[in-house]
């Protein structure tokens, strides 16, 4: 069960854990007024996970340009984020919830994992206040955002709430 | 206080915050002097009194050292690190980089000495401010990364 709904329209809830360094972040502030594709990650175990996290690595330049930010959380430990991250080439953040205190108010424990009690694969897209704009469920691979869709969904929110989209 | 940041002064030896500042001045991060200021901590300043020690804030090595700060610098410094900013001279030019930390050997492979050579001094001057988890490029020009938010 889940204490809060994770459905488009909602709050995502502001998270506060470690980041790969160990520094205390809120997700809001990591957010800094920019769009978010926050992906919950089973762990750098995973081999479905060391592969959907270098297509972000790929596709990371355009979020630097593009005032939007990539967050990834685990249950993995700061040290082992940063040694993660540091293999990818990723400069994006990734937020520890190594403690589990997010991860069953969030609902989101992978049942049939029971060696590691990791999150499912679930990717969200959210505005800077960290309204859900779309759910991507992450089961079967095939679940997870494409970076195409990631590209949709930032450039949808991006239009929402940036002045001057449109010239003139 | 402007638009742009807050004034900090360079004369390759000192660094002073304010209008009556002497040496070479650059606009930096704001945000990193407000609140409670970190001592003891020293800064690495990688700028160069010269007025010729200048470069536009959209040369690919600029951007490359920022995105190594966010790939490794950043996580290298760890608890060290209290605050960072580029050096900004005007709208269009990086004139260098401030980086500052609680102990004063924490700048071996500061990446940004790769653009301007950099001097450490002990400084009471700065305030602790959250590392950037992005972006790469400031996002006003003039406005010096990484501060402000749209």
């Amino acid at each position: 069960m889940t204490e809060f709904p994770l459905d488009p329209g909602a709050r995502f809830p502001d998270l506060d854990l470690p980041d790969h360094t160990g520094r205390l972040r809120r997700l809001s502030d990591v957010a800094g007024g920019d769009p978010v594709a926050l992906i919950c990650s089973r762990g750098w175990w995973c081999p479905k996970e060391q592969r959907y996290l270098r297509e972000l690595t790929a596709v990371q330049d355009e979020f630097e340009v593009a005032y939007a930010r990539i967050v990834v959380v685990s249950i993995d430990a700061p040290e082992v984020q940063s040694s993660f991250r540091a293999g990818l080439g990723a400069r994006f953040v990734f937020l520890s919830d190594s403690e589990r205190r997010w991860l069953d108010r969030l609902g989101l424990l992978e049942h049939t994992d029971t060696t590691h009690r990791p999150y499912r694969p679930m990717g969200f897209t959210l505005f800077p206040d960290l309204t859900i704009h779309a759910v991507y469920p992450g089961y079967w691979y095939w679940g997870r955002a494409t970076m195409e869709e990631l590209r949709a969904d930032m450039r949808t929110i991006s239009r929402a709430i940036r002045d001057a989209w449109e010239p003139g | 206080m402007t638009e742009h940041g807050a004034r900090l002064c360079w004369d390759g030896h000192r660094l002073e915050v304010g209008e009556a500042s002497v040496g070479r001045c650059f606009f930096a991060d704001a945000r990193c002097f407000h609140g409670a200021r970190v001592t003891p901590a020293w800064a690495h300043v990688c700028a160069l009194p010269d007025e010729a020690a200048r470069m536009p804030f959209d040369q690919p090595e600029v951007q490359q050292v920022r995105r190594d700060a966010l790939a490794w610098w950043i996580p290298l410094l760890g608890d060290a690190l209290v605050c960072l900013s580029t050096l900004a001279l005007d709208e269009v030019h990086y004139g260098g980089a401030v980086t500052v930390a609680r102990r004063a050997d924490a700048f071996t492979d500061d990446p940004f000495a790769r653009l301007f050579g950099g001097t450490i001094v002990e400084t009471d001057l700065f305030a602790a401010v959250d590392p950037p988890p992005g972006p790469v490029l400031e996002r006003y020009a003039g406005a010096p990364w990484p501060g402000g938010r749209f």
